[in-house]
């Protein structure tokens, strides 16, 4: 019994490390967050953002901040609800039989998500395509993946790489690319303070990493406005 | 500790408060008609108008945070963060967010700044006297503010106008008069409101102008989620109110 308890504690640790190790994710490691679990929690949520509210040097009685940590728990919990989900729920039905072996991109996904140093939103636009391989997906599940993946806390480096390694290991295509240009609030509102920069990573899988002309075509394709 | 702290600013607070009605933000509520009780500011005493001493007083209201205060909450504000990260159920342990805890307190202190200054001393040397009396505006400045309601940014633009009265202000105190206000937690009407009347206070001018258009990222990341939404709010005082024309002007050069 012990063991068992032991194992399944030992596997939690390496799903709550999943997401640092090697950048990629497990797919069969990944566990959701019950929502069940999300209720029990907001309590110490709400408790945890009243004492902010309070060391800030608010007036937490004031009628502004009454329910302030009420909303601002379930707004964060909304925004990290991406620890709910794993590609496998989203995934199973929609994934068809095509002969098509040309690129398909989906590219001006909005993406918001949170930067896990600083705990602010960064936010941007995600492009992905990829070239299947007898096997299309649904056109919104790669929006829903990238939905899966930002809604963390994230470094945005890595949310590229997850959002490819997710379509790579759901798809099996010859090649996946994925694009992601964002602001971050954390270098606009704060520390160098500057407005108008923009970060931009990219993950290029199978052919769109070994064939220059293919992500070339690829780039042109989802930067034209 | 903590409480007597909480007890501190309370009634910092409440010290403020006229006539009783309700503290916004911790300061005043737009035209707050302070008693004549209350700790009356040396500098009150010799204001020009009498009419609009009372008014003139909540510019010089007290400051709720000091910097000694922001050292010694951050302790708190990091095992607060520490509890949040848990209860989403990530591992403060792991690399990536071993020291976000103190990262994310001292961001939060960072956007909340604005608790820590008072307009008096942004102000003080920058108004000159000058025999203008045509509009002045500035136009385009970032703003960036905290919802009061979901702890989430706001961004966006303030442009400011004014019609001097025989007295001009040093032009980056206006967008230093914007961080003041728009470094705390807010509602964007009393953000508005509150730097024109700053500006009406400071300058005593002929009118006022401000328009603040910005995006709410509690309607785009969360909620309704319409990305591309923006909330226009403006507060027009004075001559600005009064006569339409000045006020179409005014609009009218704001628009890019």
């Amino acid at each position: 019994m012990s063991t068992k308890v032991g194992d399944i504690v030992e596997e939690f640790q390496s799903e709550r490390i999943t997401d640092n190790k090697m950048s990629t994710v497990h797919r069969h490691h990944e566990i959701s967050r019950k929502e069940s679990e999300d209720e029990c929690r907001l309590p110490a949520l709400e408790a945890a953002y009243t004492d902010i509210l309070r060391h800030l040097g608010e007036d937490t009685d004031r009628e502004g901040l009454l329910r302030t940590p009420l909303r601002a728990a379930k707004a964060i919990q909304f925004l990290t609800k991406g620890y709910h989900e794993t590609i496998d729920d989203i995934l199973n039905n929609a994934i068809f039989d095509e002969d098509h072996e040309e690129m398909v991109i989906v590219k001006d996904i909005d993406m918001f998500s949170l930067c896990e140093h600083h705990m602010v939103p960064f936010f941007g636009k995600v492009h992905i395509g990829y070239i299947p391989n007898k096997k299309v997906v649904g056109l919104s599940k790669l929006a829903r993946i990238v939905e899966i993946f930002s809604r963390r806390l994230q470094v945005q480096e890595r949310l590229t790489k997850q959002i490819a390694t997710g379509i790579s290991e759901a798809l099996q295509p010859k090649g996946v690319a994925v694009v992601i240009e964002a602001a971050h609030m954390c270098m606009v509102m704060r520390g160098v303070q500057k407005m108008n920069s923009r970060t931009v990573t990219s993950a290029m899988l199978g052919v769109y990493l070994e064939d220059p002309k293919t992500r070339e075509e690829f780039l042109y394709l989802s930067q034209r406005t | 500790m903590d409480r007597s702290k909480q007890n501190k600013y309370s009634s910092n607070e409440k010290k403020d408060n006229g006539d009783g009605g309700s503290v916004l933000n911790g300061h005043f509520d737009g035209m707050v008609k302070r008693a004549t009780g209350g700790p009356q500011a040396p500098g009150a005493e010799s204001a020009p108008h009498r009419s609009t001493s009372a008014v003139m007083e909540s510019w010089k209201e007290e400051r709720t945070r000091s910097l000694e205060d922001n050292e010694m909450s951050l302790p708190s504000l990091a095992a607060a963060y520490t509890t949040i990260l848990r209860g989403l159920g990530e591992n403060p342990q792991r690399q990536g967010l071993l020291k976000t805890p103190w990262r994310a307190a001292t961001a939060m202190q960072f956007f909340t700044k604005g608790y820590q200054e008072k307009i008096i001393d942004v102000l003080n040397d920058a108004i000159f006297d000058e025999d203008h009396d045509e509009m002045v505006i500035v136009k385009d400045i970032d703003m960036f503010s905290m919802c009061e309601h979901h702890l989430v940014p706001i961004f966006g633009r303030v442009h400011i106008g004014y019609l001097p009265n025989k007295r001009v202000l040093g032009l980056s105190k206006l967008a230093r008069i914007v961080e003041i206000y728009s470094r705390r937690l807010q509602v964007q009407e009393r953000l508005t409101k509150q730097i024109a009347v700053a500006i009406t206070e400071a300058l005593q001018p002929t009118g006022v102008g401000v328009v603040i258009e910005a995006t709410h990222m509690c309607m785009v990341m969360r909620g309704v989620q319409k990305m591309n939404s923006k909330t226009v709010t403006s507060t027009m005082l004075g001559n600005f109110r009064e006569d339409p024309k000045t006020r179409d002007e005014f609009l009218r050069l704001i628009k890019s």
